[in-house]
């Protein structure tokens, strides 16, 4: 089984946008959830781009074109779906990330953690 | 009233045409699905342009980074300078010796590596026949004589000599290109 690249954190919202936009993941659905995950900083359109170009070549997504639209004047749109080893990645940063706020609560203390959520989820 | 429908007409021209133009920079192995992007996010004509100017670089940028193999570019590279370098040599020694004398044949070199990178990034996903292959050398030919950057004489020995090579290094050396998929 082919073993994962470690992604970057810009990665990591590019393929979670498109776990979680699923069937209906496309260049301006798969940025609307990123620009929210990565809130309260700006994303543009082109560094989605740039980015799931990346992952397709790393062989973590797959894309494919569907039918046209008349809302989008007659153009087709670019799918996206997670390949399994982009699962597999994405699976080893959510751990990873697990890990990193689990060693910034013990030391930091659980109410730190707690006040520290409230702060940044609300925003 | 007649001036007023005159100049919406002259908007919706220059509307139409920037749009033309940005549907032309978009390389087409992505135009399609970036042009509808932009086009459902932008109600306004004003917003798509604004959006495009923003996005269209990222775009164009990433696709030269996946057409383009660094190997071959190196080979051509080689190749091209020796080519230029060895015709300067044997038909005016005096000015690879001025100043700068030696980076002069990089610059017909540089020339048609630009234009062979463009070429890879704006053909259409697939696999290339041989004449499709040829074409992006050819124009790149065409853009050094134009460009003058050597005498006349240096550059037509020049690029006799490394037209060859170039055809032979894309054709033995296929430039990638990426499996975008059609509707399924």
């Amino acid at each position: 089984m082919a073993k994962p690249d470690s992604l970057g954190q810009f990665e990591q919202l590019v393929l979670t946008a498109i776990l979680t936009r699923g069937d209906d993941a496309y260049g301006v659905s798969i940025h609307s959830k990123v620009e929210e995950l990565a809130r309260p900083k700006a994303v543009s359109l082109g560094a989605v781009y740039v980015t799931l170009d990346r992952l397709e070549d790393k062989g973590l997504v797959k894309s494919w074109l569907s039918d046209p639209t008349p809302e989008r004047g007659g153009r087709a749109k670019r799918c996206y779906r997670l390949e399994g080893l982009g699962e597999r990645a994405l699976e080893e940063s959510a751990v990873t990330a697990k890990r990193v706020w689990d060693g910034i609560a013990q030391v930091w203390g659980k109410e730190w953690v707690k006040q520290w959520s409230k702060r940044w989820v609300t925003q | 009233m007649g001036e007023a429908v005159e100049q919406e007409v002259g908007y919706a021209m220059t509307i139409r045409a920037i749009r033309a133009l940005i549907a032309l920079l978009l390389p087409p192995a992505c135009r399609e699905e970036v042009l509808g992007d932009l086009q459902e996010r932008n109600a306004t004509s004003g917003g798509f342009c604004i959006d495009a100017m923003r996005t269209v670089p990222h775009v164009i940028a990433s696709r030269i980074r996946r057409t383009a193999d660094p190997q071959l570019l190196l080979m051509h590279a080689i190749a091209l300078y020796l080519c230029y370098y060895a015709a300067g040599w044997f038909m005016d020694r005096a000015l690879l010796r001025e100043t700068w004398g030696l980076a002069r044949p990089a610059i017909p070199a540089l020339l048609v590596l630009l234009v062979l990178l463009l070429e890879d990034a704006y053909s259409k996903p697939g696999p290339r026949s041989r004449l499709q292959l040829a074409r992006g050398p050819l124009i790149a030919f065409g853009f050094v004589f134009l460009a003058q950057s050597l005498p006349s004489r240096i550059v037509l020995v020049g690029s006799a000599l490394s037209l060859p090579l170039t055809l032979a290094l894309r054709l033995l050396f296929s430039p990638q290109s990426t499996s975008r998929q059609g509707p399924v």
